[in-house]
């Protein structure tokens, strides 16, 4: 085991060195600006997270799906025997979540949809959503849980991983390009990241004893 | 923040981070500096795309030079498997603490060498 480390680590250290050296051809890099203007977007981050670097997006959305399925199963055993009191609700924190929710959503989807032409993205936007569903966490853990039914939940997420996939099939096999792949692209990273996000702050919240 | 002034809080992160990583026996207070590291490691990339008296890298917002949007972007992949690896360590720690009742890792080190007790 430990020969095969080493040689593993000399040939990477190897492929670095080659890289840095000059001696492998380098592509002929396009400006981001002119990247920016073919994909019909403004937001440079967001055409070479969504264009240039789909592979680099679509792997760490993969990832970031299996991580969720490792917390899932991780904690599907454990039930703390030392659980604390449960999370104190307060008339504020109810009202609070309640007024915040919505506004949350919008402004979600908001910056999910104008990604491409200003500061947002999938991922902020995900983040956000995912933050508003802490919100409604604090509304109350049974209510919500009667609200939101979590297979439900779990499917959606994976069909938004499939949509991502048949999306990123359409832009790197066909090369397609212009704004309405990468607003469709944002959308379902929004809807992914955040049920991803859920999903965890749920688990957790179930193996407290909260649920 | 100016470019230099992220640029030492960062690696000024990456050290607190490490140090904490390294020194402290508690697996939580390890996951704590590693998440501190990393961290810095993003602030780090984020100030290395500072230039100066530089715009945010989208078009159309006037003349002057843009940050380089290459570091943003790949911040942007870090953050988030950065959450989610965290969530998962955590949830590793947690079925330790169930299953051995210690999180510190030079007990579960001894145990490992000697024998786990008998619960």
């Amino acid at each position: 085991m430990k020969p095969l480390a080493a040689l593993t680590v000399l040939g990477l250290l190897v492929l670095l060195g080659l890289g840095a050296s000059g001696l492998l051809p380098r592509p002929e890099l396009p400006l981001p600006e002119h990247v920016a203007a073919a994909w019909g977007a403004r937001n440079l981050v967001a055409t070479i997270v969504l264009g240039v670097r789909l592979w680099d997006t679509l792997f760490e959305i993969l990832i970031y799906a299996m991580t969720i399925v490792g917390v899932k199963l991780g904690l599907r055993p454990v039930r703390w025997e030392g659980a604390g009191p449960p999370v104190a609700e307060t008339p504020l924190l109810r009202r609070a979540a309640d007024l915040l929710l919505g506004p949350v959503v919008v402004f979600a989807l908001y910056v999910a949809t104008s990604g491409h032409l200003g500061p947002g993205g999938g991922f902020p936007a995900g983040a956000l959503l995912g933050t508003g569903l802490l919100l409604a966490l604090a509304k109350g853990v049974e209510r919500l849980s009667a609200e939101v039914y979590e297979p439900t939940l779990e499917w959606v997420k994976y069909g938004a991983i499939v949509a991502i996939l048949a999306l990123t099939g359409v832009v790197l096999v066909l090369g397609r390009k212009g704004s309405p792949y990468l607003i469709a692209a944002n959308l379902l990273m929004t809807v992914e990241v955040a049920i991803g996000a859920w999903v965890i702050l749920h688990r957790f919240a179930k193996s407290r004893g909260e649920l | 923040m100016e470019g230099l002034t992220a640029l030492a809080l960062a690696i000024a992160l990456l050290g607190v981070g490490l140090w904490t990583l390294i020194v402290r026996r508690n697996l939580i207070w390890k996951l704590l500096g590693l998440n501190v590291a990393s961290n810095g490691a993003i602030l780090f990339l984020v100030a290395l795309a500072h230039r100066p008296a530089a715009r945010p890298p989208i078009t159309g917002l006037g003349p002057g030079p843009s940050a380089d949007p290459l570091p943003h972007a790949l911040v942007l992949t870090a953050i988030v498997i950065d959450f989610a690896t965290l969530a998962l360590a955590l949830v590793f720690v947690i079925v330790l603490t169930e299953r051995r009742h210690t999180q510190d890792v030079r007990r579960l080190e001894r145990d490992e060498e000697h024998g786990w007790p008998e619960r």
